[in-house]
C-alpha cells in the first residue's frame, strides 16, 4: 500500500516557539494570528534592545489581554525611552485593565519615568494627571514628595488633588504641612478634601 | 444590620466611605482591589457594593463582571470613579453597576444613593437593621 504523504499543517503554538528566535523571526511571530505565538514572541523580545518600537506598535492594536500583559512586562524590562513613551501612552487608553497594567509597569522604572513625570503631571487631561499621581504611589524616587506638594498647590482639578493628598498622607513630611493647609482653604466646600487633608496632617504630625 | 463592601485601592477613600456608611448604621467591610473583593464575597453576603474603577490586579469592571456571573443573590452596586466620561459610564452599566457616581463624593449624596438602592429612606423609615 502506498503511503499517503500527509498534508502540511500550520505550526502549532509549541512549534512557533521553535521557529527562528532572532529579531526578524520574533517580529514576525509578534504579528501571528495565534495569541500564544504572539505571547512567546513578546516574551522573547526582551532579549532584543531594539524591539521597543515594535512592541509599542503591537500594544496599540493587541486585543488579547494576556499578550498585552506580556508586552508591558517586556517593555518594563527594556525600559528605554521608547518603552517608557509606550507605557505613558497607555495612560490615555480607554481600557482600564491596560491603564492599570501600565501604571504598575511604570512604578518599576523610577529613573526612566522621572524625566517624563513633570510633563505628565501638567498634562491637559486630568485623568492622565490622576494616573501619573497613581504611578508616584510606589515610585521609589527622591522627588516624589516634591511632585505631590506641587500638585496639591497648583492643580486646579479637585480629583487630581484628592489623589495626591491621599498619597501625601503616606509619604509626606513636615514640608507638606503649609501646602496641605492651603489646599483645605482652596477647596473649603469639598468634604473629601477636608477629610483627606486632615488625615494627612494627622499622620505627618504622628511621624 | 445591612452589610456594605467598599472596594478601593486608596486607603483614605475607604476610610472616608466607611465613616459615612457607619454613621448611617451599616456594617462596612473593605477590599483593596477586585480580587480581594471576590474573596470577601466568597466569605459572606453583602447588601451593596461600592466599587472604584481603577485598581491594580482586578479593576472595578472586572470585579462586577465576575460578580454578576456568579449564581448567587445579586446585590446592587454603585461604581465610584474620578472619570465622568460617557464611555466609562457605559462600561460600568454593561459590567453590572446599578449606579455611577463621580468623585469627589459628598456624604449626603452617597447616603441618599445608598438608602435609595437598599429601598430605605433617609427620614427614619426603613433604617438599616
Amino acid at each position: 500500500m502506498a503511503l499517503k504523504k500527509p498534508a502540511p499543517t500550520a505550526p502549532s503554538s509549541d512549534d512557533e516557539r521553535r521557529l527562528a528566535r532572532d529579531l526578524p523571526g520574533l517580529l514576525s511571530a509578534l504579528a501571528a494570528a495565534d495569541p500564544l505565538a504572539r505571547r512567546w514572541a513578546a516574551r522573547d523580545l526582551a532579549a532584543h534592545p531594539n524591539a521597543s518600537r515594535a512592541l509599542v506598535d503591537r500594544l496599540r492594536i493587541e486585543t488579547e489581554p494576556s499578550v498585552s500583559q506580556v508586552i508591558l512586562t517586556t517593555l518594563t524590562r527594556l525600559g528605554d525611552e521608547i518603552a517608557v513613551a509606550g507605557l505613558t501612552e497607555c495612560l490615555r487608553s480607554e481600557d482600564a485593565m491596560l491603564r492599570n497594567a501600565a501604571i504598575e509597569a511604570m512604578k518599576q522604572l523610577p529613573d526612566e519615568v522621572a524625566p517624563v513625570m513633570e510633563q505628565l503631571l501638567k498634562d491637559d487631561d486630568p485623568d492622565v494627571r490622576i494616573f501619573a499621581v497613581d504611578v508616584l504611589e510606589s515610585l521609589r524616587h527622591p522627588r516624589v514628595e516634591e511632585w505631590l506638594i506641587r500638585v496639591i498647590a497648583e492643580d486646579p482639578h479637585v480629583n487630581v488633588c484628592a489623589t495626591a493628598v491621599d498619597l501625601l498622607g503616606e509619604v509626606g513630611s513636615e514640608r507638606a504641612v503649609p501646602t496641605l493647609h492651603a489646599l483645605k482653604a482652596r477647596f473649603v466646600d469639598e468634604p473629601y478634601i477636608q477629610f483627606a487633608a486632615d488625615l494627612a496632617l494627622k499622620r505627618i504630625a504622628q511621624g | 444590620m445591612k452589610r456594605i463592601l467598599v472596594i478601593d485601592d486608596a486607603a483614605t477613600v475607604r476610610l472616608y466611605h466607611r465613616s459615612i456608611l457607619e454613621e448611617l448604621g451599616f456594617e462596612v467591610s473593605e477590599a483593596v482591589n477586585g480580587l480581594e473583593a471576590l474573596e470577601r464575597v466568597a466569605e459572606g453576603d453583602f447588601d451593596l457594593y461600592l466599587v472604584d474603577i481603577n485598581m491594580p490586579k482586578l479593576d472595578g469592571y472586572g470585579f462586577l463582571r465576575e460578580l454578576r456571573g456568579k449564581d448567587m443573590p445579586q446585590a446592587p452596586a454603585i461604581m465610584v470613579s474620578t472619570e465622568a466620561g460617557a464611555n466609562d459610564q457605559k462600561l460600568a452599566f454593561l459590567s453590572g453597576a446599578n449606579l455611577y457616581i463621580v468623585k469627589p463624593v459628598r456624604p449626603e449624596r452617597l447616603a441618599s444613593h445608598v438608602l435609595t438602592l437598599l429601598g430605605m429612606t433617609s427620614n427614619g423609615r426603613g433604617a438599616p437593621s
